[in-house]
């Protein structure tokens, strides 16, 4: 059974690879990136050899790639296509074998064995001696194998409840909290501590709970062996094989009730009684209409919103309460801004095959100009408060709640260029999108990784280059008085920023007047 | 003779090696209730995504009332609607908001488009579920609400992919009766299936395709030649029956 699955998994990824040239180029990007990983997370970890505080990093590092397992299969990647116990129901498979043999699926691919040898940095930064060297390899495969079982438990048990319409929606909403607390992990926890502002003793209070995690049970386990308590680290090695045991047992539980488990419908309630907004308004205001009610009722695009708010928070912190604060909030109103184009780059793939009742009635330049127009003014009305509101908050936060002043109209630069972009990408790179089985958000269709990176790194550095000239206008007009430099900076942001989303839509419809029935089968390729 | 409604010409299209539509030529007149029926995979709805704008084809013409689809498509697309096989739909709209989207889409007036909303979702039958969300709703409901959103703009000529696929007997009537009504206007159909009965029994112009190419057209009656339509498919196509003897095992319980 492992043997057939893994050559299943084999398989599936060797015929994505054949689909097509921008497939392949997607592999390429994809496995460069886990070669990145592979390397960088090996030398980070080793570099720690000597480090008074090597033990704890290394807990860190291991309980970061944990929550990786538990969130990418989720949020982002959708890495693995025998993820769904469903398409196995069928067969008549024995829970245990199908168990080890979706495991070993689980393990096979270019971005778990990079996993492994980023780990294994720890032979040479924590491990000294024979026994610690031997102690590390072995915590090193128990904690990949904690987070494969982690990654397959967790996903199993979501797909009972992503079956139905009202599960799919809940799964979306635990995303939000999962990726606020992934990104404390990934990014805050790091630049804090690279920063000096985790300090040992801060640190302590944090590895006092977070040593007897899964993933800090490995790392200690490694440093025991090494420091002469071998017993204590053989004792913890054990205490994480059986939470593997364990969580490998419950898992097995719940792959046996999802194989039989009954399809639950949903029954919804009455959701749209009012009329269709802004429908007076032509094409443009129906577009507009259609696309306020989605950010709204469309469980990933309120994921989206809530994704840029957790963004700008976080990019914040390091800052926020330093006098270089007014730096955190740039750096914030751009990543806002970018943020806003970067997931909201792939509108047609997004949209999915609905799109194509869309291609039925529109076609030509000016039609498509109102399509775009229309989706630019949805957005802007959501993007525009809640950015502003964002900066509003962190420059509360900082303590100078009058620097919000002038860092709105960084606010509405950053957001004009950041849909600009999200309209351009949309036309010159789109690409399909598809919902997995296990992963309540849409993912990138298989192959088309390179595309999303490109249209994600795109936006962000679009947009870092376009609020330049409005960050050097915010900081030469310093000597202007506040009642003039502000409605000033204001007035010319605004309009830069609609410029900007203007101009935008204008040169995507034109592509997509042109591109229309290429951009349609895109969209129909989606399976959302 | 008066212009076809449908008048295609030599359209072909090939994916990588693979030839989908071998250059297929059909003309279907004005008031027409015509099918297009072949086996799975034999190109039909790649044709019908040719016809209506969605897919580009390597060659041919396709002509709606005279407008060429591709040389002309904003006027071959507001004379046409399309139910597609697989209903593409915006889910998280209600079926009221999605049928008025679809008629703004089409340049209706928005008081005209929420009439004409409420009309159509009362003929197909849901008129109680209009403010449901189209998530929410079975085969049969998105069928009849994608079936409404193809005729909310009144247009002369409806495509239809597999419209009746998967769907339960009632609604299926409700279908039926709403294409026969809107043929009798003068209004022209070409729908695809595979299910012979039904072309058989409403269609009174049939094409069959197999692999990529037109193998049959005309009236019902001629294509049926005195046989069932069934059987006449079955001897234009091939049953495709193969030596059944390799199964000998099938059918024993001994292993």
């Amino acid at each position: 059974m492992a043997r057939l699955l893994v050559q299943l998994k084999l398989r599936l990824l060797t015929n994505a690879l054949r689909s097509s040239s921008r497939a392949r180029v997607g592999f390429i990007v994809s496995t460069f990136f886990a070669l990145v990983l592979a390397v960088g997370g090996f030398l980070l970890l080793a570099m720690l050899r000597g480090n008074a505080a090597s033990v704890d990093l290394s807990a860190t590092v291991f309980t970061v790639f944990a929550f990786g397992w538990l969130i990418l299969p989720l949020l982002a990647f959708g890495l693995d296509g025998t993820l769904d116990p469903a398409t196995l129901a069928l067969y008549p498979l024995r829970t245990r074998p199908l168990a080890v043999g979706l495991l070993a699926a689980s393990v096979t691919g270019a971005w778990p064995v990079a996993n492994v040898i980023a780990l294994l940095g720890v032979t040479v930064g924590l491990a000294h001696g024979a026994l610690g060297v031997l102690v590390a390899v072995v915590a090193v495969l128990l904690q990949v194998l904690f987070c494969v079982v982690l990654a397959r438990f967790i996903t199993t048990g979501l797909a009972g409840l992503l079956r139905s319409r009202r599960g799919r929606d809940l799964g979306v909403f635990l995303v939000i909290p999962i990726f606020a607390l992934y990104e404390t992990f990934a990014q805050v926890v790091p630049r804090l501590a690279a920063e000096g502002k985790i300090t040992a003793t801060a640190f302590d209070g944090v590895d006092k709970w977070l040593r007897w995690l899964p993933p800090g049970l490995a790392a200690h386990a490694i440093q025991d062996a090494s420091t002469g308590h071998a017993g204590t680290g053989l004792l913890r090695l054990g205490l994480l094989a059986a939470i593997v045991v364990v969580l490998g047992a419950l898992w097995i539980r719940s792959l046996s009730h999802a194989l039989v488990a009954v399809d639950t419908s949903t029954q919804g309630s009455a959701a749209g009684g009012r009329a269709l907004p802004f429908t007076h308004a032509g094409i443009r205001g129906t577009v507009a209409g259609r696309y306020l009610i989605y950010q709204r009722r469309d469980p990933p695009s309120i994921m989206r919103w809530c994704m840029v708010a957790i963004l700008m928070i976080v990019t914040t912190v390091s800052t926020i309460r330093t006098p270089h604060y007014h730096i955190g909030l740039f750096i914030s109103a751009v990543i806002g801004g970018g943020m806003v184009g970067a997931l909201n780059a792939n509108a047609i793939g997004l949209t999915g095959p609905a799109f194509g009742l869309e291609a039925t009635a529109l076609t030509g330049v000016r039609e498509m100009r109102a399509y775009f127009a229309g989706r630019l003014i949805a957005l802007a009305a959501i993007g525009v408060p809640l950015l502003l509101a964002m900066s509003l908050i962190l420059a509360i936060g900082a303590g100078h709640p009058a620097s919000w002043l002038w860092i709105a109209p960084v606010d509405l630069g950053a957001l004009g260029a950041g849909l600009a972009l999200s309209s351009l990408f949309t036309v010159a790179v789109p690409y399909p999108m598809q919902r997995r089985v296990g992963s309540p958000v849409p993912t990138t269709g298989d192959g088309y990784g390179g595309q999303a990176f490109g249209s994600v790194f795109g936006s962000l550095a679009g947009v870092a280059i376009a609020t330049i000239p409005l960050i050097l206008v915010v900081n030469f007009t310093y000597s202007l008085s506040a009642s003039v430099r502000i409605p000033l900076l204001v007035v010319c942001a605004a309009a830069y920023g609609v410029l900007l989303g203007w101009a935008g839509a204008r040169a995507a419809a034109a592509t997509a007047a042109r591109t229309l029935p290429e951009l349609t089968q895109i969209a129909l390729a989606s399976k959302l | 003779m008066s212009e076809p409604a449908i008048a295609v010409l030599g359209l072909r299209k090939s994916f990588g090696n693979k030839q989908a539509v071998a250059g297929i030529d059909l003309s279907i007149a004005a008031g027409s209730l015509a099918g297009l029926v072949g086996p799975n995979g034999a190109g039909k709805t790649t044709s019908l995504s040719m016809m209506t704008g969605l897919l580009r084809p390597d060659g041919g013409q396709v002509l709606i009332n005279g407008h060429d689809v591709w040389a002309d498509p904003a006027a071959a697309k507001a004379i046409i609607g399309v139910v597609p096989a697989e209903a593409r739909l915006f889910e998280r709209l209600s079926g009221k908001e999605l049928l008025e989207y679809s008629g703004r889409l089409r340049g209706m007036p928005a008081p005209e488009a929420r009439t004409r909303a409420a009309q159509l979702l009362d003929v197909l039958d849901l008129a109680e579920d209009a403010k449901r969300l189209v998530a929410d709703y079975s085969t049969g409901m998105r069928k009849k609400v994608a079936l409404g959103c193809a005729l909310i703009h009144n247009p002369a000529v409806l495509f239809l992919d597999e419209p009746l696929e998967g769907v339960d007997p009632v609604s299926a009537d409700v279908i039926r009766r709403l294409l026969t009504r809107y043929v009798s206007s003068g209004s022209t159909v070409l729908f695809s299936s595979h299910v012979m009965e039904l072309v058989e029994q409403i269609c009174d112009h049939v094409s069959i395709i197999d692999k990529g190419k037109i193998v049959a057209t005309g009236t019902t009656e001629e294509v049926r030649g005195g046989k069932t339509l069934q059987q006449a498919f079955i001897d234009l196509v091939g049953s495709r029956a193969h030596d059944e003897e390799v199964l000998s095992w099938l059918g024993s319980s001994s292993s």
